[in-house]
């Protein structure tokens, strides 16, 4: 496994973990009604500013286990080089991303255009992040594997 | 369909087996992208391809072959 797919593989694990952290404080705060208020919006913010603060600490974490772990069971020494490969599987695996990212944003104009709140808004274009970046780090698994 | 076939296995046996990690470090790319373009799983840049074949100093067309059918 090189150091690209294990950087994707922890990508993909970081957001889950971070996804599931995510829903389980919103959707605790939503049941106790911190977002009832004029001031739900805010509240949200400082919620994913807490999250963006766990995401950064979970992701170093987790890439560290996968290095140990592939270590341990490989036994192969670390190489954290990239090369052509990596880039090209980086490039195609971002621009697939990008399209769902674009494409997903432009869905949620056209949910507020029909009436949608913005409390909703900022929820869906916050899940289509966190999706567009699963797929990336999904894909790049795929291209590995497959061929790119 | 196009396809990029090659010799490098071979070339590495004639070389004195050499290992894929000793091809990657002469041509400056990760073991696993020696791997990937043996098993025809990737298909290298130009300059890439030249290194390879500078490595084992044969031409580049008794590394890689091309085929359009």
């Amino acid at each position: 496994m090189s150091f690209g797919e294990r950087e994707a593989a922890s990508g993909l694990i970081t957001t889950l973990i971070v996804t599931l952290l995510f829903l389980w404080r919103i959707s605790g705060q939503y049941a106790d009604g911190a977002f009832d208020g004029p001031d739900a919006l805010q509240t949200w913010a400082r919620s994913v500013l807490v999250l963006v603060a766990w995401s950064i600490g979970i992701a170093i974490a987790v890439f560290i286990a996968v290095a140990i772990l592939h270590g341990i069971l490989t036994g192969e020494t670390d190489d954290d080089r990239k090369d052509e490969r990596d880039r090209d599987i980086d490039r195609r695996s971002l621009t697939w991303a990008w399209y769902l990212l674009s494409f997903g944003i432009l869905g949620v104009i056209i949910d507020l255009a029909l009436g949608a709140s913005a409390f909703r808004a900022v929820n869906l274009i916050l899940a289509l992040c966190g999706l567009s970046e699963a797929f990336r780090d999904a894909a790049k698994l795929v291209l590995y594997r497959r061929g790119a | 369909v196009p396809r990029i076939e090659n010799r490098i296995r071979r070339l590495r046996f004639d070389a004195g087996e050499m290992t894929q990690k000793d091809l990657a470090d002469r041509v400056g790319v990760t073991r696993q992208t020696i791997i990937a373009i043996e098993g025809a799983k990737y298909s290298p840049t130009l300059e890439l391809a030249f290194r390879i074949a500078r490595a084992f100093d044969v031409p580049l067309d008794q590394v890689f072959t091309f085929h359009d059918e």
